[in-house]
């Protein structure tokens, strides 16, 4: 599809840049809205038990505050509307600590976090469940479908014969997405209609879980969120704080804002789970693998499930005669986990990927040989053939650009100075899909120029949504950058899919290519010529002198792609350098390479891909959110004990990408990049760490203490 | 973060005053602890009086126009001022480094050096006000004891508290015998030694130092030294910047010659950061090795020396042999001036 002539494939930079660095981007909570009230929450100080007494009395006569909403008298809200987490002051039962117990309404920020301090409550503790360790053992099979047992052959028999094989544990910690922009809300009622600034992944599925909450009709929520500062999935379900803002601002009768604060994110807006990953492999001699088992034990909510899928990878990624997937969760007193950048794989593949380096290494085998010996030809979990699979061209290509050739086969033989120097790879996957999605086109002539409008309620997560659309539209209608305005982030917009999942730039590329080329066949149809090649919508709005023309269109995926299973693929490299006194790992250069369809735009691909390999950078060295068992509190409340890597611990990043033409997936054959980024970096960074020092360390975060 | 009253004081005389009558009254310098504090509702002055305007930033020779008998820094100075003072480059690089080791660039920017020397422990129970801990709340008990305690004290803890004082700065005037300059509203003025600044917590983990209330900290004097050019501030965290230190280790080597080509050493001065209540000074380990060869072997018995006494809490452990390994990598540093 790469054409030269074309803007889409080409590195434009951030059609929002600007606004953005120079602060007129409007975030949620940036909105001129007039007379505004502000919210502040407050949380429960137990994990588990009732709320006995709530005594608001104090807080109520405190300067400035017009409102304090708790159970007692809040009003009902349908509690299975589709926000996630709980928390909704509908009853006095505690699921977590941290439980948003009531709120706040005053004349300023300051007056209502005052007031918050007045607040007494006291509580009929139960024991909370907030010891994995010790649940695990309890852990039952999930209710979800998708998560039954997966089996294929007979790989206990598999294992027993095995001439090779590792069965090893891997473990993942609890994780936060901490966005850098939290959680914020401005809810402004208008008669019985209610406009929600609040930052949404999937637009309109904020509107209809904030209408089906409060009990009214979708078309009486409008949600407008142009600009979100990151999500990473935590913003794709929506939590209790949207719906108690719109609540705040009906009960005071004004505009409420409500923002969460960094600690209150810990407990407000879901997480990545804990995971504990039994990996079994078994292989021939010469490498070629005859069982795969992959067998997971997680936790949910006190109430509500939630299970990343750990096994996808190792469902996708190996030709396997033998396989077995498994879950089991177990309920714990916890926010609800929920979706997570590479939700599942990310975790699923540092298990399966660390396994096959140490089976490569038991074998003596190159790990990247024993990845390009069991390539499958098919998908192995359906059969299906693939839509177009470049696993093996990332692990070449990586290979070559990374000077892997320079890697010892054997650990601890890379001595500089203080530091044991070590090489790593890992592979990685993610499947792509494209979803529902309308858009509407609108062209507008003055003179010589015509101006297009693209309508959808897209929604741009900081990636460069508006960026590729903007290269889309300007490429399907034969007109400049600056003559297409991308509108986006509003519900009042035509529906559109989420910015989830890495559905979103084929979802909207697609509907917004689908949209572009069917104006043009209107415009065509309506001119009643014939046309030796076929012209663009902008000559055809000049030759027929229109001024104002528009079409809408409800975009589908195609239907042949549900014959073929569609994935990116990706191969990760990492040099890293342990300190052989502290334990001090520092990643020296990392390189990703992938294969992942149609690449819109260059520059913010590259950005995307490392920015999701410097979260599993962070992954497998530093992010890790504790919990006391003995309270269910979390004692990693800031970005002072959460560590997310910081510029010194990245070094060199470099972005591949394979070229691949993949009309088979979509028709403008784009894969999606923002979660495949980040599967596999964890093993790749592990792998080189045992290279570097022989340590095998399956706990991640590797901190310091691990390494000594 | 409740009601309070702010002032903004004009002269140490008026500032101190104001403290003097009102025992929950605190002195804001550069806000980067205190405000932070405040906010988390840890800290609940009645009264704020800023100090930041007071004219205490000057770095200057002790006795006037040498840096031959020691340096002074103000006690208001900025953290980058202070670590980026050629004088303090030249002949305390030790205290450079440390100082550029913590927190972030543009928290050096607002942080004093007054201030720093008083923040308080990072310890997450001391945050969480709903938590108990016996230094925010006496008589509460400590979350930590048998909590999570993986960033705790390893020496001269109390059943009480076992923190961590967070310093990095502070490791490293341990290790320089700084004294602190104090003055308080009767106007009188002390020097208390480095070493007896800070406390261990004993039964009174609640108290972090020795400072009287509204006792104002006008200066850091820095004595002279012998081991500029044989010193090192080692930092080992959980990631490169930006977080504190789970063991820090300053360390500074004056040996029988001062050209550099000495072999053996007159004296060691070692402190370590993260391990206790205070910065720590490994006097055990210095006693070793006073009038030893500078050699790697007698480096890990030194470290021998100090890190038997340790003793660990459940999830610290590893603190005995990383403590160990940064007192032998960073007196191997300081013999190496510094590099690997
Ligand atoms: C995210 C983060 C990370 C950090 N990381 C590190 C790190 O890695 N290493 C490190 O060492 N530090 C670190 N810090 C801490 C930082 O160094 C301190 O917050 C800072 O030094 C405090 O100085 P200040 O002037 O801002 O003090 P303030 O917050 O103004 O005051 C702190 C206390 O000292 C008192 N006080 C201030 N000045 C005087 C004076 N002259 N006389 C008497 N009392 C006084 C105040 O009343 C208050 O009680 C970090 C801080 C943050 C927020
Ligand atoms: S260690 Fe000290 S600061 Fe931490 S909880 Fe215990 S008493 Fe409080």
């Amino acid at each position: 599809m790469q054409d030269k002539n074309k803007l889409t494939g080409t590195p434009i930079s951030r059609i929002d840049g600007i606004a953005k660095v120079t602060g007129k981007a409007t975030y949620s909570t940036d909105f001129p809205v007039k007379n505004l009230a502000y919210a502040v929450l407050f949380k429960s100080t137990i994990a588990a038990g009732t709320i006995r007494t709530i005594d608001t009395t104090a807080a109520e006569k405190a300067p400035g505050v017009l409102a304090v909403i708790t159970h007692t008298n809040a009003p009902k809200l349908n509690v299975n509307g589709g926000i996630r987490g709980g928390a909704l002051l509908q009853s006095p039962e505690i699921e977590f600590y941290g439980q948003h117990i009531g709120l706040v309404v005053a004349e300023t920020f300051e007056q209502a976090r005052h007031a918050t301090h007045l607040i007494n409550v006291t509580y009929d503790k139960k024991e909370p469940k907030a010891d994995f360790e010790k649940l695990a053992k309890d852990a039952t099979l999930p209710k979800d479908k998708e998560k039954a047992d997966a089996k294929r052959g007979d790989v206990k028999a598999a294992l027993r014969d095995a001439e090779f094989k590792v069965e090893e544990v891997y473990e993942t910690p609890i994780e936060h997405h901490h966005p850098l922009e939290p959680h914020a809300t401005i809810a402004e009622w208008n008669g019985d209609r209610v406009t929600l600034y609040n930052s949404s992944q999937i637009v309109n599925g904020a509107q209809s879980a904030a209408a089906n909450t409060l009990n009214i009709k979708p078309e009486q929520v409008r949600i407008i969120t142009p600009y979100i500062g990151g999500g990473f999935g935590s913003k794709g379900g929506q939590w209790a704080n949207l719906v108690l803002t719109a609540v705040a601002a009906k009960q005071v009768n004004r505009p409420v804002k409500l923002a969460l604060t960094r600690q209150q994110m810990v407990n407000s807006v879901g997480l990545r789970q804990r995971n504990h990953q039994k990996v079994s492999l078994a292989a021939t001699k010469d490498g070629k693998l005859t069982a795969l088992a992959h067998e997971i034990t997680t936790h949910g909510a006190i109430k509500e499930e939630f299970v990343e899928p750990c096994g996808d990878c190792s469902k996708v990624m190996y030709a396997v005669p033998n396989s077995l997937i498994t879950y089991r969760a177990v309920p714990m007193n916890v926010i609800l986990p929920t979706y997570t950048r590479g939700p599942g794989k990310s975790t699923g593949s540092f298990a399966l990927e660390s396994a096959m380096d140490e089976l490569a290494y038991a074998l003596k085998m190159d790990p990247i040989e024993l990845r390009i010996k069991n390539e499958p030809e098919r998908d192995p979990s359906n059969g299906k053939p693939w839509s177009s699979r470049k696993a093996v061209d990332c692990l070449q290509v990586g290979a070559k650009a990374f000077g892997w050739e320079k890697r010892k086969a054997e650990p601890r033989q890379n001595q500089q100075g203080n530091y044991l120097v070590g090489y790593g790879v890992a592979s990685g996957t993610y499947p792509a899909h494209q979803r529902p999605t309308s858009a509407i086109v609108r062209l507008k002539r003055t003179a010589n120029d015509v101006m297009a409008t693209v309508e959808l309620a897209a929604a741009d997560l900081g990636t460069g949504t508006y960026t590729i659309l903007t290269q889309t539209a300007a490429d399907a209608l034969g007109l400049p950058l600056r003559n297409v305005k991308v509108v986006i982030g509003d519900s009042d917009l035509p529906p559109a899919a989420g910015s989830v999942g890495s559905v979103g730039a084929s979802s909207y590329a697609n509907a917004v290519n689908d949209a572009c080329q069917k104006i043009t066949d209107e415009l065509l149809t309506r001119s009643g010529k014939q046309f030796f090649a076929r012209p663009t919508a902008s000559q055809l709005m000049m030759s027929e002198k229109l001024t104002d023309f528009q079409t809408r269109i409800d975009a589908k995926p195609l239907e042949s792609a549900e014959d073929y299973s569609a994935h990116s693929f990706n191969a990760n490299f990492a040099e890293v350098a342990v300190n052989r006194f502290t334990g001090m790992v520092r990643v020296n250069r990392f390189l990703a390479v992938t294969g992942a369809g149609t690449i819109l735009n260059p520059k913010t691909a590259r950005s995307q891909i490392i920015g999701g390999n410097i979260w599993g950078i962070g992954m497998a060295l530093t992010e890790e959110s504790v919990l006391d068992p003995r309270w269910g509190n979390f004692v990693t409340r800031s970005f002072a004990d959460y560590h997310v890597p910081a510029n010194l611990d990245i070094g060199n990043m470099e972005a591949i990408f394979i070229r691949e033409d993949d009309q088979k997936a979509n028709t403008l054959g784009v894969k999606g990049i923002g979660e495949v980024g980040i599967v596999g970096v964890a093993a790749a960074v592990a792998n080189a760490i045992f290279n570097a020092t022989g340590k095998r360390v399956r706990e991640l975060p590797i901190t310091p203490d691990k390494l000594l | 973060m409740r009601p309070f009253t702010y002032s903004r004081a004009n002269d140490p005389a008026s500032a101190t005053k104001e403290l003097a009558g009102n025992p929950n009254a605190r002195f804001l310098a550069g806000g980067t602890n205190l405000i932070d504090l405040m906010k988390e509702d840890v800290e609940r002055p009645s009264a704020i009086v800023d100090i930041s305007g007071l004219r205490l930033t000057e770095i200057k020779p002790i006795a006037a126009g040498s840096a031959k008998g020691g340096l002074s820094i103000g006690g208001l100075g900025k953290n980058t001022d202070a670590a980026n003072h050629p004088l303090i480059r030249q002949n305390y690089p030790l205290l450079t480094q440390a100082i550029l080791a913590g927190a972030s660039g543009q928290i050096r920017n607002m942080a004093t050096n007054g201030g720093n020397l008083l923040q308080r422990t990072r310890c997450p129970y001391f945050y969480e006000v709903a938590m108990p801990c016996n230094k925010r709340e006496p008589g509460s008990g400590c979350g930590a004891l048998e909590g999570v305690n993986r960033l705790h004290a390893i020496f001269g803890a109390s059943e009480k508290c076992v923190a961590v004082y967070p310093s990095d700065m502070a490791i490293a005037l341990a290790a320089l015998d700084a004294v602190v300059k104090v003055k308080n509203a009767g106007g009188q003025e002390r020097s208390i030694p480095f070493a007896d600044f800070h406390r261990l917590p004993g039964d009174t983990p609640e108290r972090d130092t020795n400072l009287a209330h509204g006792e104002l900290i006008t200066a850091i004097d820095l004595p002279p030294n012998k081991f500029a050019g044989k010193s090192y501030y080692l930092k080992v965290r959980d990631r490169a910047s930006y977080a504190f230190a789970l063991i820090s280790v300053a360390a500074g080597l004056e040996m029988d010659r001062s050209d550099g080509s000495g072999t053996k050493i007159v004296q060691a001065r070692i402190a370590m950061g993260g391990v206790a209540h205070k910065p720590w000074r490994a006097l055990k380990a210095e006693q070793f090795l006073a009038g030893k060869e500078a050699t790697v072997e007698n480096f890990k018995r030194a470290a021998d020396a100090e890190m038997v006494d340790a003793k660990p809490l459940e999830h610290n452990k590893f603190k005995v042999e990383l403590g160990s390994r940064s007192i032998v990598l960073a007196l191997q540093m300081a013999m190496n001036g510094g590099k690997a």
